[in-house]
C-alpha cells in the first residue's frame, strides 16, 4: 500500500469550556456533578420571555484565549442564532458566533518529535452556550439541563496539520495554553475540553483538498492520534481501491479501534444564523481589553523561557517542566527549597516523572511532595548522604510518602564522613588483601580502585567517596 | 411556489412527517409566508438593525455570581413528565 504518496490535511475545532461560577447567559451555577437539573432557570431551560445577560467573566476568559493565540480581537463582534431541533436544546436554538466571532487569525507553535517547531493558524474563536445531555432509554428520552448554557470557546484551526502527530501536539499545546491562563479545567472526562477534526487526504504535490470527513468527539490524547492515523489510513485505501470518499461524520470507536459513521447532521445553511436580537452587539472597550492584556497569567512558553535563564536548562528540559502548569508549579517549588535548579531538573524529569508515568500517576498526585523532594536533593548536596544512596531513599519516599530524614534515620543510611570510622574500615581491608597491596605496592596502582571499591562495599555504600578515595590513597601510599 | 422536496427538507430539519395532503398544505402556506418576507425587505433595513434596538445605556454585561433560582419546583412543573429529576420525552427515533 502506497500510504507514504498521499499526504493528509488535517483540522480541528475545539470546544473549551469556560472557568466561570456561572453560565454564560443566566445565573445558574456552572458546575459539573449536580443531581439532574438543580442547575436550571428559565433562561437556560428556554421559557418564553426570559432573556440572557452575558456573563462578564466569560468574555473575559475569551479575550485571554484570544491573547494567548496570538489572534486579532475585534472591539465589535455579535451573537447569532443556530437554530436546530434536538431535545437537549430547549430554546431550538444555541446562541453562538456565526458572521462575526469576537477573534480571528490567531496561530500556536507546536514542538515536533524531530525537534523542528510548527505555527498552526486558528482560523478563529468564537463564544457559544453548551447544549444539555440527553440520555436514550428504550422508555423515552431523558434530558439534563444543567450544563445547557454553560459557557464555551470554540476554537477553529486552519487545516495546517499534516500527520497525526501534528494534530496530537497541536491539541496538546493549546490543552496546556488555556490551562495555564486559566482559561479552561482542560478535564477531557468531564468533557470539558472536547475535539472533533476534519481530515482528507490528497497525493503528495497536490493543492486540491480532498473530500473532508469530520471525526467527532475525540474525548481523549490517547485517542486523537491514533483516532486520525486510521482515519488517514482508511481514505488512502478507499482511494487506491477506486472509491469516493464521501463527505460524512464519523466517530471513533476506541473498543475496536476504528471509526464509524454517524448520522447525517445538518449543513451549516441548515442552521438559519441568524443576528441573536435578545442580545446586544458585544462591544469590548480598549480599556478593558488593556486591563485584561495587563493582567494575563503567565503562559507555557514564557515560563519555559524564564526556567531555561534561571536555572540553565536545554530547551527540552524546559519543555518537559513546563508541559502542564502543575509540573512547572511543583519543580519551581522544589527549586525554592533545595537551591539547586540543575539537580531538581534531573531528579523531578528522570526519577520522580519516571516513576509517576509506570504507576499512571500525574503530578498532582505524587507521593513525594516537593518540599520532600528538596529536601532529599539538599541532603545530597551538603554531603549528608550520597548520590547512590539518595536514589534508594527516593525509592523508599516515593513508596511510602515519608520524609528522607526519618528514611536516612530507620535504615542508618547516614554517609559516613568521619575519618576516623573509615579509617577503621579501610585498614581492615588492606589487612584482607595482602596480595593486592603488594602489587600495588610494586607500581600496580590503578588497584587503587579495588581497594576503594572494597572499602564502599563494607560501609554498604555509604562512605562519602571523596573522602573514601583520599583515605584509601593516603594508607596505600604510606 | 416551494417546491414539494423543499417542503420535505424543512419537515425533516423541524424533525415533522408530513402526509400528503399536509406536504401540500405547507406548499402554499410556506409560501405565502416567504412572499410576506419578500414584501417585507423592500423596507430599507441593513442587519445592524437587529441588534441596535438595545438602550444603547444598559449594562450589557452581568457579573459572574451563581445563583441558584429561586422557584426551581415552579419551574419543574413545567415539564410534562419528569424521570430521575430529568425531563422525559418521547424516545427519539432515528432519522429516517
Ligand atoms: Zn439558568
Amino acid at each position: 500500500m502506497s500510504l507514504e504518496k498521499y499526504e493528509a490535511v488535517i483540522g480541528l475545532e475545539v470546544h473549551a469550556q469556560l472557568m466561570t461560577a456561572s453560565k454564560m447567559f443566566c445565573r445558574c451555577p456552572n458546575q459539573y456533578g449536580s443531581s439532574p437539573n438543580t442547575n436550571v432557570c428559565p433562561v437556560c431551560t428556554g421559557q418564553p420571555g426570559a432573556l440572557p445577560v452575558i456573563n462578564k467573566k466569560a468574555m473575559e476568559l475569551g479575550v485571554r484565549a484570544a491573547i494567548a493565540l496570538n489572534c486579532e480581537i475585534h472591539p465589535e463582534s455579535v451573537f447569532a442564532r443556530k437554530n436546530y431541533f434536538y431535545p437537549d436544546l430547549p430554546k431550538g436554538y444555541q446562541i453562538s458566533q456565526y458572521e462575526k466571532p469576537f477573534c480571528t487569525q490567531g496561530y500556536v507553535v507546536v514542538q515536533l518529535k524531530t525537534g523542528e517547531e510548527k505555527r498552526i493558524g486558528i482560523t478563529r474563536i468564537h463564544f457559544e452556550e453548551d447544549a444539555g445531555k440527553s440520555n436514550h432509554e428504550a422508555y423515552g428520552t431523558l434530558v439534563n439541563l444543567n450544563r445547557a448554557g454553560v459557557p464555551l470557546c470554540e476554537i477553529v484551526s486552519e487545516p495546517d496539520m499534516r500527520t497525526a502527530h501534528e494534530a496530537g501536539q497541536y491539541l496538546r499545546a493549546l490543552h496546556s495554553i488555556l490551562r495555564y491562563a486559566d482559561i479552561c479545567d482542560g478535564n477531557m472526562e468531564e468533557g470539558n475540553f472536547r475535539c472533533d477534526a476534519n481530515i482528507s487526504v490528497r497525493p503528495i504535490g497536490t493543492e486540491k483538498f480532498g473530500t473532508k470527513v469530520e471525526l467527532k468527539n475525540i474525548n481523549s490524547f490517547k485517542f486523537v492520534e491514533k483516532a486520525i492515523e486510521y482515519e488517514v489510513q482508511r481514505q488512502v485505501f478507499a482511494i487506491e481501491n477506486g472509491e469516493k470518499i464521501i463527505q460524512q461524520t464519523r466517530s471513533w470507536n476506541s473498543a475496536k479501534n476504528v471509526t464509524e459513521v454517524m448520522r447525517e447532521k445538518e449543513q451549516a445553511h441548515d442552521y438559519r444564523y441568524f443576528p441573536e436580537p435578545d442580545l446586544p452587539k458585544l462591544v469590548f472597550s480598549s480599556s478593558w481589553l488593556d486591563k485584561i492584556k495587563k493582567e494575563m497569567p503567565e503562559l507555557p512558553q514564557q515560563t519555559s523561557a524564564r526556567f531555561k535563564a534561571a536555572f540553565d536548562l536545554s530547551d527540552y528540559d524546559a519543555s518537559v517542566l513546563t508541559s502542564s502548569k502543575e509540573l512547572a508549579k511543583y519543580f519551581e517549588s522544589v527549586v525554592s527549597h533545595s537551591k539547586n535548579g540543575k539537580a531538581s531538573a534531573n531528579w523531578v524529569m528522570n526519577e520522580l516523572l519516571g516513576r509517576l508515568n509506570a504507576v499512571g500517576k500525574e503530578i498532582d498526585l505524587s507521593p513525594v511532595s516537593s518540599t520532600q523532594l528538596a529536601e532529599l536533593i539538599a541532603k545530597i548536596d551538603s554531603g549528608e548522604i550520597s548520590g547512590k544512596i539518595a536514589k534508594t531513599v527516593f525509592e523508599e519516599m516515593f513508596a511510602t510518602s515519608k520524609d528522607a530524614s526519618s528514611i536516612i534515620k530507620d535504615k542508618g543510611l547516614v554517609q559516613i564522613s568521619d575519618p576516623a570510622a573509615l579509617e577503621n574500615v579501610i585498614r581492615k581491608v588492606i589487612e584482607s588483601n595482602p596480595s593486592q597491596l603488594a602489587e600495588y605496592k610494586a607500581g600496580k596502582v590503578k588497584l587503587l580502585g579495588f581497594f576503594v571499591g572494597q572499602a564502599m562495599k563494607e560501609t554498604k555504600g555509604q562512605a562519602n567517596p571523596a573522602l573514601l578515595n583520599e583515605l584509601v590513597k593516603k594508607f596505600l601510599d604510606s | 411556489m416551494l417546491s414539494r422536496e423543499e417542503v420535505l427538507k424543512i419537515a425533516k430539519l423541524a424533525r415533522l412527517t408530513l402526509t400528503e395532503d399536509e406536504i401540500g398544505f405547507y406548499q402554499k402556506q410556506l409560501t405565502r409566508v416567504l412572499d410576506h418576507i419578500q414584501d417585507l425587505n423592500q423596507v430599507l433595513t441593513n442587519k445592524e438593525a437587529f441588534v441596535q434596538h438595545v438602550p444603547v445605556d444598559a449594562e450589557p454585561f452581568r457579573e459572574d455570581v451563581a445563583v441558584p433560582f429561586a422557584n426551581h419546583d415552579g419551574l419543574m412543573k413545567n415539564a410534562p413528565a419528569v424521570e430521575n429529576n430529568c425531563f422525559l420525552l418521547p424516545a427519539i427515533m432515528e432519522q429516517n
